[in-house]
Parts: C-alpha cells; sequence; structure tokens
C-alpha cells in the first residue's frame, strides 16, 4: 500500500484540465457541443481515460474509477452550467439588441383581389338563396324568340331596332336583358317556384362614363298560384333592405316594359340623404332603382304554363349600377376596363 | 313632351290644385316627370306699353326715340329694333327690373339720350330663344299699363315628361289625353273639345286615293279659302313657345296647336299648288325625290310612303311636307290633311332618312284613326278663330281601310274580383263604385252582372295599349295609386334552393386563385379586339396554324367588336399588356413584378355544321314550343300583333353556339434591361412562371375536389395526347399564342381539360413591353364533370414513413415526370404491403457542355403501415429504384451500376 499519489492522478489532472478549459472557453452551443464531445464522446478524453481501468491492478481499479467517474460527473455539470450561462446570455444579448427595424414592409401572403362585380353578384345571390331563391345561369347568345317574341316583345316594338341589339352572322342575338332567361327558367322548373339569374347583357350603343355597352344585370322572377301587386311590394321591400342592410323604403310607378303587366318603375328610400332630400334624389327623397312588374300572360305561355293558373313577378335589377352606387365608380368602363389596379382598390377577398 | 298646365286647366277644373304639388301624383299614375318648368315667370315689373310716336336718335343711324304710353305716363326710350312702328303694342321693362335672363334694365342714357327703361324682345323675356324684333303683343286688348301676366295668360307651369315612359299612351301625345289623365285623378269631369258652329261644304276638295293601304289608315282632307296669312296672336304663340314648337304663320300653327292639343299630326298644303284635282297616298318609287319644308333633297325609297297630286310627291306622308306645296305668304286656301299614317312604316322612313319630326314621333306611337277626325275639326275650329275672314268651302273628305271597315270595338271580360286579387286589394278598399268611377273617368265602358265584368276599352286606347285583362289592372291601379296599395307576404313553398354545381365551382375558383395564389380577377368584354390581335401576331399565327371560326356580329360599333372571342386567352393578354406598361409593381405587391389576372367567363364557340344535332346542344326554343301541336298551341293564344313574329321567329330558331363556361389565367412579368422586339426570355423566368401557372391549376383541382391534374405536351401540335378525351367547343388544341415548345395540355381523370403554355416567342416579341406571360385556358364545364375526389375518414398511419433522396445525372431533355414515373413504377410491390412514394424534389442544371449535366433529385418515401421498416426493406428498394435506371438511355451510363455497388 502507498500514499503515494498514483500515476494516473496526473492524468486525470490533466484530462479535466483539458475538458474544463474547453467547455469554459466554449462561447457558443457549437463550440460547447465540440468541448462535450471531446471530452465524453467516443473518442473524447474523458472516455478514453476511463477506458484504462482494464489495465490497472484490481487494487487501484476502485479509486481509479471513482476518480475517473468523479471527473465525468464534473464535465456533465460543467457542460451544463455552461449550456445555462451560453443561452442565458444570448437571451440577455437579444433582450439587450436595439437593432431590430420593425418597420421593414411585410413579406408575401398577399391575397389576390375578386372582381368586385363578383363580389356583389355573390352577395346579393347568398341573399337571394337565403330567402328561397334558386340561383341560375343561361346564355349570352340567344335566339331572337327567347330575347323578343317570347317575353311579348313583338318585331314593331323600337326597342328591337338594330341601334339596341347586337346581331350575330346567321340570326342569333347577344342578349340585352337578362330577361331572356324567363322562359328558360319557367321550363327548367316545376312551378311555383322562385330564381334569380345574373350574367352580361350587351347594347348596341355607344359608350359614356356611364353608358357601356355591356354591363351585369340580375333577374329575378318568382312563378305562384297568386301574385299581386301587394306582393311585389312586400317582396320587394324584403329583398331590398337585405341588399342595402338597412330598411329600405319602396314604390311603384307606372313603368312600361312588354314583358310584364303591370309594369313599374320601382323607387327606393333615398340611401344618402335618408329622404331628407339631397342632390343624388333631386330633393324628391327617392331614386330610380329597377323595373319590375306581374309576369305578362304571353310570357308564361312561352313557358309553358297557364296564365289562368300561374301568375308572377318579375324584376331586373342593374348589377353594374349597383356596383357603381355602392363604391362611388363614377366611369362604367372601369369595370371592365382590364385594370388590375382598379381592381386591387377594393378589399381583397369574396 | 310637354304638359302644359294652363292648357290642362281649360279642361278640367283644376281650382284649388296646385301644379307643384300634383306633379308627384302625376309621376305615380300616370308618366315620369323629367322636370316642373316655370314658364314666363318673374315678369309682374312688365307691363304693356303702346308706341305712340317714334322720332330719329339725334347720334345714331340705326337707333330710334320711341315715345311710350304707359297708361298712367308716357316715357320715351331709346330703340334699336327694325320693326318699331306706331301703334304697335309691346313689353314695357322698367328700370331696376331684372329679367328672368339675368339682363337687369338700367336707367341709362344711350348715345347721350336718356333711356327710362326698355322694350322687350321674346328672347329678352325668357320666352323664346328668337331674338328677332320686338315681341308684338297683337290681339292684347288690356289697358297700357297692365302688368303683362296679367294681359296674357303669360305664365304657366309645365311638366316636361319623360318620352320613354309613353311610347305605349299614344293618347298621351296631345294634352286633351294628359287632361283626361288629370281629371280622373282629381275626379273631376274632363270639358269636351270645343268643335261647334262648323258648316262644311257639299263638294269634296279633291279627289283622294290611297293606294298605300299599309301605310295608310284613314285620311280625311277638307279646303278652306278666303285665308289671309299673318302671324298668330300673342297667346296662340306664346303657347306654341311654352310647347317647344316654332311659329311660323296663322294656318301652320293651327296645325300645330291641333296637333299639339290632340295629338294627331295634320298638314296644310297651298291650294294653288297642288296641281290636278286627285291626291294619291302611294308608296314612292325607287329614285323618286322630293325637296322638303326643310330644304333638304329626299331621296325616296319603296318603303316609304308620299302624298303625290297630277305632277309628283307633295309630302312625305307623316313626317314633312314638300316645298313645292308649302304655304306662303300668298296663300289664299288650303287643303287640310289629317291622315292616319302606320307607325311601324313612319319609323322605317323617319330612322332612314334621319328625320325625327314632332310629327313621326307621334305617329310611330300607332295613333288611333279616330283621332284624326276631331284633329280635322279643331283644326278648322282654330282657323276660324284665328282668321276670321276664312271659310270652309268643301266637305270633309274621309277614305281608308278604317272607314270601309272599322274596327270592332275591343272588349274585356274579366271579373271584378280578378281586377281586385291582381291589385292585393279587397272589396272594401276598392269598391264597386270606385272601380266604375275610375273607368269611366279614363272613357273605358262598363257593362256585366254582378261579379262579372265587360270591359269596353275607348278607340284610342284599344291599338297596342289595353287588350287584356291585366292592362285593365293596371288602369285601375295607377288611378288607385299604388302606394295605398298594402304590402303582403306572399304564400311561397317552403322549399330549399336550387344552386347550380357550376355556381358552386365558380366560387371555389375564385376563392382559390384569389386567396390562394393572390392573382387579380379582371371581368373583360366578350368581343375580341382585331386590332390587338394583328398588332400581337395573332392573326399571322393563327393563320400559318389552323384558323378557327369564330362568331361574328353583323353590327358593330367599332374594329374592337367584330367577333366574339372564342378563347378567354387573347383578351387576358391584351390586358396584362395594359397592366405590364402600367410599369414598376415593385413597390406594390408582394410578388414582385409579377402580375397575375384571371378570369371566368364563357367562350363562344361557332357550332360545327355536324354539331347542330349535337344533344348537349342548346335549340335555343323553349322546349315545349319545338313540338308542332304545343307551338300552334301558343301561337293561338297571342295576339295578332305577335304572332306573325314570333311563326316567324320560332321557325327560324338555329341551335345556338357553344358557349363553353372557361377560365383563364395571365401570369406576367416584365423583363428588365431589354428592348422591345429583341428580347428572349431568361430561362429561368419562364420555367417559374410556367410552374406557377401549373401550381395555380394544381391549387384550383384541390380547391374543387377533383383529381391531380397530369400535364403532357402535345405529341405533335394540334394533336391530343394518347387516351384523352375532348368534347365539342373545348379549348382549342392550338391556340395561336400557344408556345409549340414550351405547353402542356391539362388532363383531370383521363379528360382535356384544357391548356397551359408560355406565349409565343413571335407572340412575345411584338409585345408593347418586353415579358414573359404564362397563359392558362380551361373549362370549367369538363372539370365539373369528372368525379369528384371522395372524402374518407382514414386514421392516420401509426408507424413513420422512411425517406432517402435520389439524385440522378441525365440529359436535359428527359421529362422530370417521366424519371418519377419509372421510379414510381420500379419502387412499387418490391417489399411486401410497403408503399412507394416518389415525389420530385429539386433540379440542378449544369451549362456545361456535358451530355448528362443536368441532376434531378428525387425524394422517396417508403411506408409499412403495419409496421418499421428495416434497413433491409431500404436497401432493396433502392436496388429495384437504381435497377429501373440501369438502361435508362437518358441517364448517366453507369451511373445506376456504380450507385448499387458502391453506396448500397
Ligand atoms: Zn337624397
Amino acid at each position: 500500500m502507498s500514499t503515494e499519489t498514483p500515476a494516473w492522478m496526473a492524468d486525470i489532472d490533466s484530462a479535466a484540465l483539458t475538458a474544463l478549459g474547453a467547455i469554459e472557453a466554449a462561447a457558443t452551443l457549437a463550440t460547447l457541443r465540440e468541448a462535450e464531445v471531446g471530452a465524453l464522446g467516443r473518442k473524447g478524453n474523458v472516455t478514453a481515460l476511463m477506458k484504462r481501468i482494464g489495465k490497472l491492478d484490481k487494487s487501484e481499479r476502485k479509486a481509479f474509477g471513482a476518480a475517473a467517474g468523479g471527473l465525468r460527473g464534473k464535465v456533465t455539470r460543467a457542460v451544463s452550467a455552461r449550456r445555462e450561462a451560453i443561452v442565458q446570455a444570448a437571451i440577455a444579448a437579444e433582450l439587450a439588441d436595439t437593432t431590430f427595424d420593425e418597420t421593414l414592409p411585410g413579406l408575401d401572403g398577399a391575397p389576390g383581389h375578386v372582381h368586385p362585380l363578383s363580389r356583389v353578384q355573390q352577395e346579393l345571390e347568398d341573399v337571394f338563396i337565403s330567402m328561397g331563391f334558386s340561383v341560375l345561369d343561361y346564355p349570352e347568345v340567344e335566339s331572337e324568340f327567347d330575347n323578343f317574341e317570347a317575353l311579348n316583345i313583338p318585331g314593331w316594338h323600337p326597342a328591337r331596332d338594330m341601334q339596341d341589339t347586337f346581331w350575330l352572322e346567321g340570326g342569333h342575338l347577344l342578349r340585352t336583358h337578362t330577361s331572356a332567361g324567363q322562359v328558360r327558367a319557367m321550363h327548367q322548373f316545376k312551378p311555383p317556384f322562385r330564381a334569380v339569374f345574373p350574367g352580361k347583357v350587351y347594347r348596341y350603343e355607344s359608350t359614356d362614363a356611364s353608358h357601356d355597352h355591356t354591363f351585369h344585370q340580375l333577374e329575378g322572377l318568382m312563378i305562384g298560384r297568386h301574385v299581386s301587386v301587394g306582393h311585389l311590394l312586400d317582396s320587394m321591400r324584403t329583398l331590398l333592405s337585405a341588399i342595402f342592410k338597412r330598411d329600405v323604403q319602396v314604390r311603384l310607378r307606372p313603368g312600361y316594359f312588354p314583358f310584364v303587366e303591370p309594369g313599374f318603375e320601382l323607387d327606393i328610400s333615398c340611401q344618402v340623404c335618408d329622404q331628407k332630400g339631397c342632390s343624388v334624389c333631386k330633393q324628391s327623397g327617392w331614386v330610380e332603382l329597377l323595373p319590375c312588374g306581374l309576369v305578362h300572360p304571353n310570357v308564361l305561355r312561352a313557358g309553358g304554363l297557364d296564365p289562368d293558373e300561374w301568375q308572377g313577378w318579375a324584376f331586373g335589377l342593374g348589377l353594374s349600377r349597383l356596383v357603381m352606387m355602392r363604391y362611388g365608380v363614377n366611369d362604367i368602363r372601369l369595370l371592365m376596363g382590364g385594370d388590375a389596379r382598379f381592381v386591387e382598390g377594393f378589399h381583397p377577398g369574396t | 313632351m310637354f304638359v302644359s298646365w294652363n292648357w290642362i286647366s281649360e279642361l278640367v277644373d283644376t281650382t284649388g290644385v296646385d301644379p307643384k304639388a300634383f306633379a308627384e301624383r302625376f309621376t305615380l299614375s300616370v308618366a315620369e316627370i323629367e322636370e316642373v318648368v316655370e314658364f314666363g315667370a318673374g315678369l309682374s315689373a312688365v307691363v304693356v306699353a303702346e308706341v305712340v310716336k317714334i322720332s330719329p336718335h339725334p347720334n345714331a343711324d340705326k337707333l330710334r326715340l320711341a315715345d311710350c304710353d304707359l297708361g298712367d305716363r308716357q316715357v320715351q326710350v331709346v330703340c334699336g329694333a327694325p320693326d318699331l312702328k306706331v301703334g304697335m303694342r309691346v313689353p314695357f321693362v322698367p328700370p331696376g327690373v331684372t329679367l328672368p335672363s339675368g339682363i337687369t334694365v338700367r336707367h341709362g342714357e344711350v348715345r347721350g339720350v336718356p333711356s327710362p327703361g326698355m322694350l322687350a324682345s321674346e328672347a329678352d323675356l325668357g320666352l323664346s330663344e328668337d331674338h328677332d324684333g320686338l315681341m308684338e303683343l297683337d290681339g292684347c286688348d288690356a289697358p297700357t299699363g297692365t302688368p303683362l301676366p296679367t294681359a296674357i295668360a303669360l305664365h304657366d307651369v309645365l311638366y316636361e315628361v319623360d318620352n320613354k315612359s309613353i311610347t305605349h299612351r299614344p293618347d298621351l301625345w296631345g294634352q286633351v289625353g294628359m287632361a283626361r289623365e288629370v281629371a280622373a285623378l282629381l275626379n273631376r269631369p274632363l270639358k269636351p273639345l270645343d268643335i261647334t258652329g262648323l258648316t262644311f261644304g257639299d263638294t269634296p276638295p279633291l279627289d283622294v286615293a290611297i293606294s298605300a293601304h299599309g301605310h295608310c289608315r284613314r285620311y280625311l282632307c277638307t279646303r278652306l279659302d278666303g285665308v289671309t296669312i299673318a302671324p298668330s296672336p300673342v297667346a296662340a304663340r306664346l303657347r306654341l313657345r311654352s310647347l317647344g314648337v316654332r311659329p311660323i304663320n296663322n294656318i301652320v300653327d293651327a296645325t300645330n296647336l291641333a296637333m299639339l292639343e290632340t295629338g294627331n299630326p295634320l298638314h296644310a298644303f297651298d291650294a294653288s299648288s297642288v296641281r290636278g284635282d286627285q291626291l294619291i297616298i302611294r308608296q314612292a318609287v325607287e329614285g323618286e325625290q322630293l325637296e322638303t319644308l326643310d330644304g333638304e333633297t329626299r331621296h325616296l325609297a319603296p318603303t316609304d310612303c308620299v302624298i303625290t297630286d297630277e305632277q309628283g310627291p307633295v309630302a312625305l306622308a307623316g313626317i314633312m311636307g314638300g316645298a313645292n306645296s308649302e304655304i306662303v305668304a300668298t296663300t289664299t286656301g288650303v287643303v287640310l290633311e289629317a291622315a292616319s299614317f302606320d307607325g311601324a312604316a313612319i319609323r322605317k322612313t323617319a330612322t332612314r332618312l334621319g328625320m325625327r319630326t314632332d310629327s313621326s314621333a307621334r305617329f310611330e306611337k300607332h295613333l288611333d284613326p279616330e283621332t284624326a277626325r276631331l284633329a280635322a275639326l279643331r283644326f278648322c275650329k282654330m282657323v276660324l278663330e284665328l282668321c276670321p275672314d276664312a271659310q270652309i268651302t268643301a266637305s270633309l273628305l274621309d277614305k281608308g281601310a278604317h272607314i270601309d271597315s272599322p274596327p270592332a270595338p275591343v272588349a274585356i271580360s274579366t271579373s271584378r274580383s280578378y281586377l281586385r286579387s291582381r291589385l292585393g286589394l279587397n272589396a272594401e278598399q276598392l269598391s264597386d263604385a270606385w272601380m266604375d268611377r275610375a273607368f269611366s273617368a279614363l272613357a273605358f265602358e262598363l257593362r256585366g252582372e254582378g261579379d262579372e265584368l265587360v270591359v269596353t276599352v275607348p278607340s284610342f286606347r284599344a291599338g297596342r295599349d289595353v287588350g287584356i285583362a291585366e292592362d285593365l289592372v293596371e288602369e285601375l291601379g295607377r288611378v288607385f295609386g299604388y302606394d295605398h296599395i298594402p304590402s303582403e307576404a306572399p304564400q311561397v313553398a317552403a322549399r330549399p334552393p336550387y344552386l347550380p354545381p357550376s355556381k358552386l365551382q365558380e366560387r371555389a375558383a375564385r376563392q382559390a386563385l384569389a386567396q390562394g395564389r393572390g392573382l387579380t380577377e379582371v371581368v373583360l368584354y366578350s368581343f375580341e379586339s382585331e386590332p390587338f390581335r394583328k398588332r400581337a401576331g395573332l392573326v399571322e399565327l393563327s393563320a400559318a396554324g389552323h384558323a378557327e371560326p369564330r362568331l361574328r356580329l353583323a353590327n358593330h360599333l367599332s374594329a374592337d367588336q367584330t367577333h366574339l372571342r372564342r378563347l378567354l386567352c387573347n383578351n387576358l393578354l391584351s390586358a396584362m399588356e395594359d397592366n405590364l406598361l402600367q410599369g414598376n409593381r415593385a413597390a406594390e405587391g408582394h410578388k414582385g413584378l409579377t402580375i397575375g389576372l384571371f378570369e371566368l367567363s364563357r367562350a363562344f364557340v361557332p357550332l360545327a355544321s355536324n354539331e347542330s344535332a349535337h344533344p348537349a346542344a342548346d335549340p335555343g326554343l323553349p322546349p315545349a314550343l319545338t313540338d308542332s301541336t304545343a307551338r300552334q298551341g301558343y301561337l293561338d293564344g297571342l295576339s295578332d300583333a305577335l304572332r306573325e313574329g314570333a311563326t316567324a321567329a320560332l321557325k327560324s330558331t338555329a341551335p345556338l353556339p357553344w358557349q363553353p363556361r372557361r377560365l383563364a389565367i395571365a401570369l406576367g412579368e416584365r423583363l428588365g434591361g431589354g428592348q422591345q422586339g429583341l428580347v428572349s426570355a431568361p430561362k429561368a423566368v419562364s420555367v417559374r412562371l410556367f410552374r406557377e401557372a401549373v401550381g395555380a391549376v394544381e391549387d384550383l383541382c384541390r380547391q374543387l375536389q377533383r383529381p391531380a391534374p397530369q400535364f403532357k405536351r402535345q405529341p405533335s401540335v394540334g394533336q391530343l395526347p394518347d387516351g384523352l378525351i375532348r368534347h365539342p367547343g373545348q379549348v382549342d388544341l392550338r391556340p395561336a399564342w400557344l408556345h409549340t415548345a414550351r405547353h402542356a395540355t391539362i388532363a383531370v381523370d383521363g379528360r382535356f381539360i384544357g391548356l397551359v403554355s408560355l406565349i409565343h416567342p413571335e407572340v412575345r416579341s411584338r409585345l408593347g413591353v418586353p415579358a414573359e406571360v404564362a397563359l392558362v385556358e380551361l373549362d370549367l364545364d369538363a372539370l365539373l364533370d369528372v368525379t369528384a375526389v371522395p372524402e374518407q375518414g382514414e386514421a392516420p398511419p401509426k408507424f413513420p414513413p422512411s425517406a432517402f433522396d435520389l439524385t440522378v445525372p441525365c440529359q436535359p431533355s428527359v421529362r422530370a415526370d417521366d424519371l418519377r414515373g419509372v421510379l414510381a413504377a420500379a419502387g412499387d410491390g418490391v417489399v411486401d404491403g410497403v408503399s412507394v412514394d416518389v415525389q420530385w424534389v429539386s433540379e440542378y442544371a449544369d451549362e456545361g457542355t456535358d451530355a448528362f449535366g443536368r441532376a434531378l433529385t428525387f425524394n422517396v418515401t417508403s411506408r409499412n403501415p403495419d409496421g418499421s421498416l428495416t434497413d433491409d426493406n431500404i436497401t432493396q428498394i433502392r436496388r429495384a429504384l437504381l435497377g429501373s435506371l440501369l438502361d435508362h438511355s437518358q441517364v448517366r451510363d453507369g451511373w445506376a451500376q456504380d450507385m448499387i455497388t458502391h453506396h448500397s
């Protein structure tokens, strides 16, 4: 038994010095990891030291084991302590950093834009759906019959003149109103039914800020056993209140449209001044909004319905005009001008 | 059309009615009033003066001094009017008065002579635009000094009625028709027009023959002699002025006054100018000419109707008289024409010759031939008043089909309860007595027992206006006042509304492209711009390839509207160019210089000759009317006026063209630096835009719950890749903008859906801005036809997958998806129950000369649903995949073998 220091003690001290020195010197988690691997990894110096135990005398093994194990524990604790220190220092440094520029522009992810015509159309469709109206879609190139005769518009009617209609070679035409879908709807559904059909319509006329040769309408049609002017009044007030999201008053004036009888111009209470009188309503409190009326029996006949059995009301709402009213668009030609900047001026989304 | 309240008040007692307040009731019950105009207001300070002496102005040749009697005093004023004469009565404006024209009359001097006031013209008083001479107050008996509004019925309230709102009401084109409405609304009687005291001769004025029966249904004619042509009295002149008609002379003014009153236009010939003793109403002969009253020579066509004497035309029927028979200063005998011409024929001629006159505008409304007689009588009465020496010297000749076979009165059978129910009123709200009164006020006659009614329509409403019970509903409703009808919720069937799948699809597509891809929706015209197509080279390219037929318009307003678009992308490309030209958007958008547009719309594709019987083709007719019995039943139910046109339209209807719903996408990027026409796009930009377009289509299919789309080049341009189905009306295989080397067909579930392509380099070189653009055009209906991918709630796999990458050196011409397919097929079934998924990850292209300088990296994911994968499993799969590339001609020789040997 000797009390002198064993030879391996120096090696342990040296290994401790190397390992702990590297750990203390580590300034980042990466260098700390290197130091850790350098000590405790498969080829680490502490690991190498531990392997020497097999070559020692049995008498020495216990002492060596205790010393080496102690070293490993010491190194492990040093790594933990160092890691914690590095992490805390990094957190402190980040929190102390004053160079972060929160004013740089946002990146990516900006949504695109749906056209206001589509948005308003969809919004209206949803209002009508909520009130039990079906939504339909009909052709834009139509037959003369569907666009005119079926709607009780005979050949002598001024609306039939060449100057109002785009004709195709061969006799078809571009529908001049969504009303062209009325007889289609009557054949598509078993009465009673109620439906709207929005879409593009065309007029052969020169354009200015308030007229375009192509614009959008939304037709409404209700067919039932008994449909009266009183019903029309109630339906229009309810529907328009839902569309304008507020209580709307309506009034009917005589208006002549061959496919309705009686036919009306419908005025709504001025949304700008609440009927107090303003320039928009020319001080009258009323603004002309849409034509409507009770479906003419000839139209019911063309739709395959017996006028003694079925009655109806119909209206035609100017979608383009509604978009212009709602968003203050002062030139209708902007709607179909194809300029992305116009569309992007509206809120994104549908 | 103007309504004169003064005139109305001569025919109805309007005591106690404020015309301005009444205007609203009129609008709600009769016709839309555009404006209520006050005529002759603000003139109460103007007085009647009589010129008693005229002396020269000492300092000016063109001015004179007029001594005027103002009743209580005399003044001398300076006057420049050449027509000044002693004894004439004129309006005098005292100094300090501001006239409606804005002029303030001063107490001043004119060339050194004091002039305290002024003698006024009609224009000075704001009564007309006519500045010629002083306003002569002839026919005004009021003492001098009387305020002008008292002396003559100067002040009037005029309703300017929107002409469009009375096109269907021929009776409202005369004041008497308007007065009847006012009488009905006020519940006061309408006074009859005065046609008393007229004595006609025994002999007809002329012989009249009508050969153009279709054009002229009635022709009345008489003659007056002893006429002295002179200006009409001031009251008549003002009345014409107020209604927008220029006074000419007493005879012409009488024709106009009678027209304004009754609505039926009249014409007066100078009797001595009519050659021979016969008038013939006939169709014009090709090449015939007539100088009309406005001095223009009109070249006539056989569709026109003319009035001719022995030597030729003397009037263009219903539109304007001829210069050769004009009433002139020396006229003493007048031949009056009061006729009823066919509205459609008059409209046709007036439109063809560009002559819309007060007369043609009225005839176009299809006037009641009965009114012509009333107009003739009122004319005679007025001439006798305006021209006291005149005498009627002939009988009132009355000819035409209307006289030979007068039409039967229109009688409508209905019931009181029906009329009430359509308005939504009950018998308490709308009593029998009220109904009787309203109808009779409008000149409808009622018969019938109890609830049943037979209503006879007055002739002036019977033409094309009132013919069915629904028309009577309107008559009652508007007199009752629609604002007094209580609104009532309709009883409706509780059924879920139908929303077509196409609508839901369009909504989802917008969502996917706008929200998901950040694209901007545009709505473009259906017409194709030919100028753009030419400039962008699309015309040349389509001619060189295969020009697909498009629908052509028979009439168009500009070169932008000659054809309907067969593809959406042409217009979208044009819009893209415009947007790119708008310049640098880097600051605005998140995508830098890239602009992304999309459009959902219909395209228009003509039916091929063999497609007209295609089951999907729209016949353009209501289905019930394609059956001949049903069609006849329908036609029999129509009025004569409609039946003829409906028969023709039904007969001539051809099936409609294809109108497929399309989606088009354009992704464009402005290229910096290059010059227009010389720029070639960097391949990286082209690849990125193309891949963004592909990604948009993939997103779209995902959003629409359709299987993932497949992208394949056409084997040769115009040829569908093997196995794809394409229906008529779908996207063309070779649109002009198609880049023949950089495009793909889009297929979903074996169906052709559309195309994605970069623009043809020729098109790119011709754009007005250096740019690269990728286009997508696809058929929404075809996509809708593909069965949706079913959704299933599957439990997620319990065991993690195992993945490795494989980087394959290959030739640049290899298609990544082909290689991916080879690998995926090789991995399939290598290990029982293990699925192998291969995805392309990235590529590296060496620009050098190595033929295998492209490296494609794939990620291989293997998954065993029942357990973990062993290292052996992975090695097996890896070997199988590499094995599949051993003999691949586009993969570097020996590479796969080497990988198997050394790295597995
Ligand atoms: Zn207002």
